[in-house]
């Protein structure tokens, strides 16, 4: 699927798919991939011989690629391919196996907003439990601080907006709803059969689903990963990300164990809803792994923003009160009167009870899947993609992995997903989006680099007199001049990215960057008109830098 | 202070020659291209003196203010306005989002308009200093040219000061023009729609360019009913067609009442309003008519036909690449001599100039693949070729990739309008030789999209590119079926 966003749209369904035909004219004659592959007619199971002519034209390159199995003798299998799991990564593999000309199942769970052993749903995490309920979320819960925003700009409520949850949960649900349909309405159109049930691995080339028995040359598992909440006393009291987006009421008052973006993602969706909103984080930042500025930018945009961060403040346990409230223990005191809590406290590939250990498909220590870099496990004809490997964790990286899965095997091209500058976003409130190196990760892998930022009040926040800032970066190679790296917190940011992730995935330089012209005004002018390092980072020796910010202040003239 | 000279034959000038002048650079204009020719020249060592008029929102023959058009009448106070009108489509979008909003919402232009002149007087004042700090010398009051090497500035109370410079800078940018139809004097232009007293209830715009798009939704927003008159089938002429088509659609689903293929023939003041005629016959009551019909170059009253500098025949002064007139000490950058007429490209061609004359770094400006944005509600914003110009231009055939789709938001807000993006493709070189876009965000999410288009990228390197999700953005990267093919010599359709 293409981005859920375009999702939301019938054009997705229709047209997506109408040029898909059209890109696979039948051009090729019935009988000559008889000619070419006689090898092929063994392997297809007999009723797909009644199938267009084009399915068998596609389906020559599935032999070919299929030169491991050519050993074996010819077998009949119900599927080319049978995947488990039908979020991003496995309705990616299996939508385009099936247009490369594969017979596809997919097997997925029944439908609910919680997953657990025995719901899910066609769509997976990022369409039901992540990426579009937390945004849909965010957009609500943003309008507080654009309300904010409007008094500044001469708009006044006689009373001012109340929110209510109810109405905000009732809408997500209904477009749920209506996302889980579409996918579904995908899979159809692509002629990939939809199984409800658990699927379970049984050997090398078959799947259990409740007890029905389906063989399959290929098996693909897609079938994500979950949260994880670490065992401490009453933390049976605490939810997770999958029962925030679906709460029966507002809280008044939350913790959210936790410094990730699904924690921070969450403390702003709550608190923009006027919870009170506190974050317990065991290091002294958030977002472990990102860049230093960044982390140190955005949570100090938080706390403006009414968000209590407990720094160094892991959770020990949590106290039920007799009035139904709960208190969390921390190895610093007692912080009482939550409504909830919940822990964003990391997600584990979702590989239990899936018969894995059975076929011998090596998992790592954390039961993430292992897969070289064609997606293939040490069993070969069972392949994973998606969070269920814990390679990246992220919805297109899930999709790249399928879209590569499906060429691989069904195309005749080998296709490595490439893991190199992938952009990502943060939906905190301001939001964060990065491309590449952190300056840390960059200083490792280059030594001498220049460091640009821009730290500066935005046009509209001179008008909304709120202290909203943004902040951007560039890393560059002092060598080459390559971008190395992007990051920026700010209104914003994950649009403003995904154009420079672009650049920097072709790896353009800083002169290149220079000599665009910029949009006036607008935020993202200021990563094309960045003219002096603020710092120049060298190996042998600590240099000093100029900032920038009288010019930024006059946008950019 | 170490000073380059690196034109023709001044390295060979003595030290005495050179300080016979007054000044080394003299900038009439500190609009944007101005001051920043004037800032960089500065920092190259140049002695600089830059001359503007008195600070007014409005601009006049007397009044004006250093910050430009951008600043005080242009793109910063309209995207202010833009930013209030907002909030009116917010503020429907928040109820299915869960929150209740009491029917009295009110909207206090006063209030907005006071906070607009307030933020545009402060950065009038960051610019002063700015030009102050770089070690330039204002000088208020009206500039004109007398000589290739002499510059005459009327002050205040009509005392005139003489000075000499090496070069001459013009860079007095352009003004609203005024079509010539019986009772044009009540109609208004954009410099006054910036710094209206009241809000008007009923506004027309006349014209279709960028400018009426963008306040005909500023009031739309702010809950003015708005009648958009316009003398071609579709806004935006120059623009790609489709996405010309787009806007309009949008405008439309916003409330604005669009008036094609028609024009304004006269306006009558009566008790109600101003009565406003179009050549069509119809007939609508205003309170605000703008004409937001173009701008010319502001060239009368620099005296330039008697220092003998060329000017074309809509008043703009003609330069060569590295923005030079006939007259090799004077010299011109931005809207007055009518290339590209946007801000960042007054300063690209300010900061060429400054590299040229006094870095010793000649340097043209580079007009290719120059994003611009519409900053309409929803806003466009485009990079590159549209599709009409990629065909009459092609030499292969041409890919056109659209993606029309509801954005994430709207699926709960309810609001009908489709985002549209678009990517024009060389067929043989896989190029992109174009981007434009439709929709909230629009000038954010080109402008990295123009890094890459700038610089070459290839069609399979936007695809390469792993999407942030979800983001608007993302569709930009995942655009994989292409929407038509169109052979090489193909002659593009029509002129809408």
């Amino acid at each position: 699927m293409a981005a859920a966003t375009s999702l939301t749209t019938p054009k997705l369904s229709s047209p997506t798919l109408q040029s898909l035909y059209r890109n696979f004219p039948i051009a090729i004659p019935f009988y000559s991939s008889f000619l070419f592959l006689p090898k092929t007619l063994s392997s297809i199971p007999p009723r797909r011989l009644s199938l267009s002519p084009s399915h068998l034209h596609r389906r020559l390159f599935t032999v070919r690629s299929d030169s491991d199995n050519g050993a074996e003798p010819a077998r009949r299998y119900d599927f080319d391919l049978f995947t488990i799991g039908a979020g991003s990564g496995g309705v990616r593999a299996s939508r385009f196996a099936a247009n490369f000309g594969a017979s596809v199942a997919i097997c997925e769970l029944p439908f609910s907003t919680i997953s657990s052993e025995t719901t899910g749903g066609v769509g997976g995490t990022c369409v039901l439990r992540g990426c579009v309920p937390k945004k849909l979320l965010v957009y609500s819960s943003k309008y507080s601080h654009e309300f904010e925003e409007s008094n500044g700009f001469g708009w006044k409520y006689e009373i001012e907006p109340k929110h209510d949850w109810s109405t905000l949960m009732a809408n997500k649900n209904a477009e749920l709803q209506r996302l889980t349909g579409i996918y579904k309405n995908i899979l159809k159109n692509a002629n990939v059969t939809l199984i409800e049930g658990r699927g379970k691995i049984v050997d090398p080339h078959t799947v259990d689903v409740d007890g029905k028995i389906y063989s399959a040359r290929h098996i693909l598992i897609s079938v994500g990963g979950r949260p994880f909440i670490p065992e401490i006393p009453g933390s049976e009291y605490a939810i997770d990300s999958d029962a925030a987006l679906d709460l029966p009421s507002k809280p008044e008052k939350i913790a959210i164990v936790g410094g990730g973006y699904i924690a921070l993602e969450f403390a702003g969706i709550f608190n923009g809803l006027k919870s009170e909103v506190h974050v317990f984080i065991r290091q002294k930042k958030v977002l472990r792994g990102f860049d230093e500025e960044i982390r140190d930018f955005v949570a100090e945009q938080m706390s403006l923003r009414g968000i209590e961060f407990h720094t160094e403040e892991p959770p020990q346990a949590i106290i039920k009160a007799a009035d139904g409230s709960l208190s969390l223990k921390t190895n610093k005191g007692t912080v009482e009167g939550f409504s909830h809590i919940m822990f964003a406290t990391g997600r584990r590939p979702n590989t239990t009870n899936l018969g894995l250990e059975t076929v011998g498909v090596k998992m790592d220590k954390n039961g993430a899947i292992e897969v070289d870099e064609y997606s293939r496990t040490s069993v070969p004809s069972i392949w994973a993609v998606g969070d269920v490997t814990d390679r990246v964790n992220l919805t297109p990286v899930a999709l790249m992995e399928g879209g590569a899965l499906a060429k691989s095997l069904f195309l005749n091209e080998p296709t490595k997903p490439d893991y190199r500058a992938i952009p990502s976003a943060v939906f905190s409130q301001p939001p964060i989006g990065q491309v590449g190196l952190t300056e840390e990760q960059a200083i490792k892998a280059y030594g001498d680099i220049d460091i640009f930022t821009a730290d500066f009040r935005p046009l509209k926040a001179t008008l909304s007199g709120l202290p909203d800032r943004v902040f951007m970066k560039l890393i560059v190679c002092a060598k080459t001049d390559k971008v190395l790296g992007l990051h920026m917190c700010g209104e914003d940011a994950p649009e403003i990215v995904q154009g420079f992730a672009v650049a920097v995935k072709a790896g353009l330089k800083k002169a290149d960057f220079d000599a665009t012209v910029g949009i006036h005004p607008t935020a993202a002018e200021e990563l094309v008109t960045m003219r002096t390092p603020t710092r120049k980072v060298r190996a042998d020796l600590r240099s000093e830098g100029t900032t920038d910010h009288e010019v930024k202040a006059t946008a950019g003239v | 202070m170490a000073r380059k000279m690196l034109i023709d034959g001044e390295l060979n000038q003595s030290n005495e020659q050179e300080s016979h002048y007054d000044f080394d650079l003299f900038v009439i204009g500190a609009g944007s291209g101005g001051v920043r020719a004037s800032r960089f020249s500065a920092n190259y060592g140049a002695k600089v003196a830059i001359c503007e008029l008195p600070f007014h929102p409005i601009s006049s023959e007397v009044v004006g203010g250093v910050g430009g058009t951008c600043v005080l009448r242009g793109c910063v106070p309209k995207k202010i306005l833009v930013y209030g009108a907002s909030f009116g489509g917010d503020i429907e979008d928040a109820r299915n989002y869960g929150w209740e909003i009491n029917e009295k919402v009110e909207f206090n232009w006063k209030k907005l308009l006071q906070k607009k002149t307030d933020e545009i007087t402060r950065l009038n004042g960051i610019y002063k200093r700015l030009l102050s700090n770089a070690g330039v010398k204002l000088l208020e009051g009206e500039g004109k040219v007398v000589g290739p090497n002499e510059v005459e500035v009327t002050q205040l109370d009509g005392t005139k000061l003489s000075y000499s410079a090496k070069h001459i800078l013009i860079s007095t940018g352009n003004r609203a023009q005024r079509p010539n139809i019986p009772g044009q004097e009540l109609a208004i232009t954009s410099d006054e729609a910036l710094s209206l007293e009241d809000m008007p209830k009923r506004a027309v715009v006349l014209g279709g360019g960028y400018i009426a798009v963008e306040f005909a939704s500023i009031w739309r927003g702010m809950g003015a009913t708005v009648d958009l008159v316009f003398r071609k089938e579709l806004p935006l002429r120059g623009f790609d067609d489709e996405m010309r088509a787009v806007v309009a659609r949008n405008l439309e689903g916003r409330g604005i009442n669009l008036h094609p293929r028609t024009t304004l023939t006269q306006l009558i003041k009566t008790e109600d309003g101003i009565k406003v005629s179009t050549d069509h016959g119809e007939e609508f009551l205003a309170d605000v008519v703008l004409f937001a019909t173009g701008r010319a170059p502001y060239t009368k009253r620099l005296n330039l036909e008697t220092a003998g500098v060329e000017l074309d025949s809509t008043g703009a002064i003609k330069v060569d690449e590295y923005s030079r007139t006939n007259i090799p000490s004077i010299w011109a950058v931005g809207d007055v001599t009518n290339r590209m007429n946007l801000t960042p490209v007054a300063l690209m061609e300010g900061t060429c100039f400054a590299k040229t004359v006094f870095g010793g770094q000649p340097c043209k400006p580079d007009y290719r693949d120059v994003p611009s944005a519409v900053f309409s509600i929803p806003p466009l914003s485009v990079v590159g070729l549209s599709e009409e110009q990629a065909i009459e231009q092609a030499k292969n055939d041409i890919l056109v990739f659209t993606s029309t789709f509801n954005p994430m938001k709207n699926t709960i807000s309810g609001r009908q309008e489709k985002t549209v993006m678009k990517l024009v493709v060389d067929a043989e070189t896989d190029k992109v030789l174009g981007a434009s876009m439709c929709g909230p965000d629009a000038p954010e999410i080109i402008q990295g999209i123009a890094v890459a288009l700038k610089c070459g990228a290839t069609k399979a390197q936007l695809d390469s590119t792993v999407g942030i999700h979800p983001s608007t953005a993302e569709e930009f990267v995942t655009m994989r079926s292409l929407t038509r093919r169109i052979t090489a010599g193909s002659k593009p359709k029509t002129n809408l």
